[in-house]
């Protein structure tokens, strides 16, 4: 009973991100009613991917938010091993998040306690335990090469390319429907 | 941002990433448009949740709450899950959010008038708990559990917690007789004196005499200055100034409770949420005779040990001392050392949620007596119209004194300073009204001492001052400090300025941060920082080698073979031998600018172009001593308007091993510190070069020798003795170097003298000379002290004899 349950919530548990992934990719098997004693074998535990993490998602960076800017503000909670940044997935540019990896779990432990929630380049960043980088997890997944949460976001964010892009493309759209001279002047990129 | 400021309220609330995301929410199931439907949650539910915010809440009295809980949890009592809750509860908060516990032990007072048998089973779960915190030298659990006993004193049959605390004194006695430079035994000390005002407010009138005789004999071990004081005294005075030495923790706990004592012990400041108001006489009556339980008896272990955390004196630091009007209480009344002591606790176990850390310390008036503090976000200004008997004490500046004295803390604080800098920096989002005025102070202060801190601090200043800046939009009010941008760069205030906008920038930009200086603040963001790429000295024609540097860089460039590097390599060679300059050196700076040029754009793009050329680069650095120095210089030189960049490079090239340490420091210290006759002992960023690669070291010694006492991990004896070899001749190498810029025997310094050699200059650098010396004597301090620790830990099991421990700074200084 007790040390299952703080008094007070952890900063350093990791987002649903993970364990809601994995039940997606396991539909509906575990959910038939009153029959428990026909062959479900109660699985092993399956091994907690992000029990020794060392590597941390960080996202809401802004597009301009550098590498040396990450490295100033997390080697603070230890020397980092190794920096992703995130990039567009057609213009290779930044685009607002990145893997850090570092030596220690304890590190990655103390980065979500400490560096999570507080602001990087006066934006609050947010920080996520992570099994590891892998090749290509380095681009964006959303349709136009960016985070897919930078494709329909209405408000707008200057350090992220302004309102969604896909927004963007259907005003561009709209308004060469109704006479193209102006198109220049909507939605342009930065 | 939106995710943040959804955070979930309540007592243990604060988590910000375990709310699932919006779009998975199914609203089939939770219908939030109809009426909300009314439930009774189960009582351990509702007793659960009472507990948790117990006090919190400043507008409901104490007695009601406590009552409220106590009869909640007694007309439950046939609820079994709820009786073994309750105790698991109590003692997990003890020892969580301490402080709470005076109010949880009312509860349980209460609840003892009713159904006794709940002591009971408390106090056997908390023996047996506290039993194994012993054995396992968690002296801070320890001191918890015993503060909660101790507001317990009234329900505990004869002397109930004194005997415990008679047998932490006698262990020690025995440790401190055994040695001088004993820690525990004074932690145990400490522990006994932070227990007694709470038995003493708890059962009033009744241990005058058992607390007199305790404290006459705490007061020899209480009283000793520990040896290793001077070590990690916050302040560093000037040669002829007063050292006015600080006091420390445990001296200072025996004092004030000496004169506690003689006036009775009134505590004023502790809570009594036993006291009822005489409203309920009858409730206190029934408290008064309510039953007695026996304190099960404790056993100790036949050693103590340490425990995981290393121990050593504290120092009792403030950056509110010696003010107009008091803002903290001052050091001669216990409330100093016992609010400090619950606020300590507090910051260093909650640091896995610092917004409920920071919201407890904003709530810091509710757990104490009412009328301790003058009322929340009371102006400093105001504090004088406060007449006589009322506190001026302000919440917010006893709270931030505590989150600094941790953050200035040597030699080191519990957790990674950047801990505490979020601490910080929640409360001031939580209450920036009320707390940012307070760090305004906090930081004036710390300025105008900065001459006199310990170098380690004055760079741990910096360090949140920038990081500080950063959260809130860069905004401080430089105006003031506007004078000192006009004083030499060698000056203690200058350097601070200097330090702390490098570092403003390192995390933002150029342009940003100068857009927040005042005028005469901007000269010092040269346009070279403000260039994202540094120029290549090479695209001049003027600069010796120009050709072979373009031609190598455009080499690298497009990932030429190494062959093809060589023949330039060996062109570069002839010139300088033409031009009477040391060939290696040429060509090592030619090919590190190189490399550094072609790696420009990122961190990424440099460590990749070193990937590539580390067989080369470790060649040059093994050819001459003065080729492998030259790999540092060149990277210092091409970033020297970025140096956080340039340390960045640094450290990797350390873990490549194409830098060492000793060539580190010797550039620092020996020739780049020489070149600039001094003033470079005061760039803030040359410090936090020296100082990294003394912890990488430092950090690398410890685990080996932590490895070597585990039979299972192959790291054999030769290789713990070789890296404990070289760390100490890098400490031996830095005393000497820095005691002769302490002394101003430095040749350089000697040469530059004119006249007797008291010029300004001269004694600006001997005392940057002095206050390096200092910062690197401790850690090397530190270092030996861990490793006869370690060595005194191996040698019972393994037998084998522990390596005899030199002492690595030597005490005369060599003046050669």
């Amino acid at each position: 009973m007790r040390g299952d349950r703080s008094t007070v919530d952890r900063l350093d548990k990791p987002s649903a991100y993970f364990s809601n992934r994995k039940q997606r990719r396991r539909p509906e098997r575990d959910h038939r009613d009153g029959d428990e004693d026909t062959n479900t074998q109660p699985e092993p535990p399956a091994e907690d991917p992000l029990k020794d993490a060392t590597t941390l998602y960080v996202g809401n960076l802004s597009f301009y938010t550098t590498e040396e800017q990450v490295y100033e503000l997390f080697s603070k909670c230890g020397e980092i091993k190794r920096l992703v940044m995130g990039l567009d997935r057609f213009n290779k540019t930044p685009c607002g998040f990145c893997f850090v990896e570092y030596y220690t779990h304890q590190d990655a432990l103390d980065c979500m306690k400490y560096i999570g929630g507080t602001k990087l380049d006066e934006r609050i960043i947010r920080t996520d335990l992570d099994p590891g980088f892998e090749e290509g997890r380095q681009y964006g997944r959303g349709k136009s090469g960016g985070q897919v949460r930078d494709e329909y976001r209405e408000d707008y964010d200057e350090g992220r390319g302004g309102i969604g892009r896909a927004i963007q493309q259907a005003e561009r759209l709209k308004d060469a429907e109704r006479g193209g001279d102006r198109q220049a002047e909507y939605g342009r990129l930065r | 941002m939106a995710d943040y400021d959804r955070r979930q309220g309540g007592g243990g609330g604060g988590g910000y990433n375990n709310s699932k995301k919006r779009r998975y929410r199914d609203d089939d199931d939770y219908d939030r448009r109809g009426p909300r439907r009314r439930f009774d949650a189960p009582p351990h539910v509702r007793i659960r949740k009472q507990l948790l915010s117990i006090a919190e809440n400043p507008m409901r009295p104490w007695h009601e709450e406590v009552q409220s809980i106590a009869t909640l949890f007694t007309d439950n009592w046939s609820d079994e899950l709820l009786r073994v809750n309750f105790v698991e509860l109590i003692l997990q908060l003890a020892i969580e959010q301490p402080l709470k516990t005076p109010f949880l032990a009312a509860v349980v007072l209460v609840a003892n008038t009713n159904k006794p048998e709940i002591v009971d089973s408390l106090l056997t779960t908390l023996v047996a708990d506290l039993e194994n915190k012993i054995k396992q030298g968690d002296w801070r659990d320890v001191k918890l559990y015993l503060k909660l006993l101790a507001c317990l004193q009234n329900c505990l049959e004869g002397e109930g917690v004194f005997p415990v605390l008679d047998e932490l004194f006698s262990r020690a006695v025995d440790l401190q007789t055994a040695s001088s430079e004993d820690t525990i035994g004074t932690e145990l000390v400490k522990i006994i004196l932070l227990t007694l005002p709470y038995v003493m407010v708890a059962a009033p009138d009744q241990w005058q005499q058992k607390a007199a005789d305790l404290m006459e004999k705490t007061e020899i071990i209480a009283s000793e200055p520990h040896a290793l004081q001077a070590l990690i005294e916050p302040y560093h005075p000037e040669s002829g100034e007063d050292a006015s030495s600080s006091m420390s923790m445990i001296g200072l706990l025996q004092s004030q409770l000496q004169t506690e004592a003689n006036s009775g012990w009134a505590l004023p400041c502790l809570p009594r949420p036993w006291d009822f108001p005489s409203s309920e006489a009858e409730q206190q009556s029934r408290l008064a005779t309510a039953p007695k339980h026996a304190l099960p008896t404790i056993a100790f272990p036949k050693t103590v040990l340490a425990g995981p955390r290393p121990l050593f004196p504290e120092i009792y630091f403030s950056v509110y001392p010696n003010q107009e009007v008091e803002s903290v209480p001052s050091t001669a009344t216990a409330a100093t050392s016992l609010i400090r002591d619950a606020l300590l606790d507090t910051i260093n176990i909650l640091h896995y949620n610092r917004n409920v850390a920071a919201r407890l310390l904003i709530e810091v008036d509710c757990y104490f007596a009412p009328r301790t503090f003058a009322a929340r976000a009371t102006p400093f200004d105001r504090l004088r119209d406060i007449e006589a008997p009322k506190s001026t004490w302000k919440p917010e500046d006893v709270a931030v004194d505590a989150v600094f004295s941790q953050l200035f803390q040597l030699p080191n604080p519990e957790h990674k300073l950047v801990y505490y800098h979020s601490v910080l920096t929640e409360a001031c989002k939580l209450a920036p009204a009320a707390i940012a005025p307070s760090l305004g102070r906090a930081i004036r202060y710390l300025y105008r001492n900065v001459p006199r801190l310990d170098m380690e601090l004055s760079s741990r200043f910096v360090d949140w001052f920038s990081h500080h800046l950063s959260n809130f939009g860069f905004t401080w009010k430089w105006t003031e400090w506007v004078d000192d941008v006009y004083l030499p760069d060698l000056h203690p205030w200058k350097a601070f300025i200097t330090g702390a906008i490098d570092k403003e920038i390192r995390l933002s930009f150029a342009q940003r941060i100068k857009n927040t200086l005042p005028e005469a603040y901007k000269p010092l963001i040269t346009p070279d920082k403000e260039k994202e790429v540094p120029d290549f000295k090479f695209a001049d024609d003027r600069t010796p080698f120009a050709a072979e540097g373009r031609e190598i860089a455009a080499l690298l460039k497009r990932k030429a073979p190494d062959e093809e590097i060589q023949p330039v390599i060996e062109r570069i060679h002839v010139l300088a031998i033409d031009n009477n300059l040391d060939p290696l050196v040429a060509s090592t700076d030619v090919f590190m600018t190189a490399v550094l040029h072609v790696g420009s754009k990122s961190l990424s793009h440099v460590l990749a172009a070193i990937e590539r050329t580390k067989d080369r680069l470790t060649d040059a650095g093994a050819a001459s001593d003065a080729a492998h120095a030259q790999i540092i210089a060149a990277v210092m030189a091409y970033w020297s308007s970025h140096p956080g960049v340039a340390i960045s490079i640094v450290e990797k090239l350390l873990n490549y091993s194409i830098l060492v340490p000793s060539v580190v420091i010797n550039w620092a210290l020996v020739s780049h510190a020489g070149a600039t006759r001094g003033e470079a002992l005061a760039k803030a960023h040359i410090y936090e070069l020296v100082f990294n690669t003394v912890m990488k070291v430092t950090g690398r010694v410890r685990q080996v020798v932590q490895k070597t006492s585990q039979p299972d991990v192959m790291v054999d004896d030769e290789t713990r003795d070789r890296d404990v070899k070289a760390m100490r001749s890098l400490f031996r190498a830095m005393e000497d170097a820095l005691s002769a810029w302490a002394s101003g025997s430095k040749d350089e310094m000697i040469e530059a003298a004119d006249g007797d050699g008291n010029s300004d200059t001269e004694k600006l650098v001997r005392r940057w000379g002095g206050r390096w010396l200092r910062v690197f004597r401790r850690r090397a301090a530190i270092e030996e002290s861990f490793l006869l620790e370690a060595a005194k830990e191996k040698k019972p099991d393994s037998g084998d004899s522990a390596p005899a421990v030199a002492p690595a700074v030597a005490a005369e200084v060599d003046m050669a």
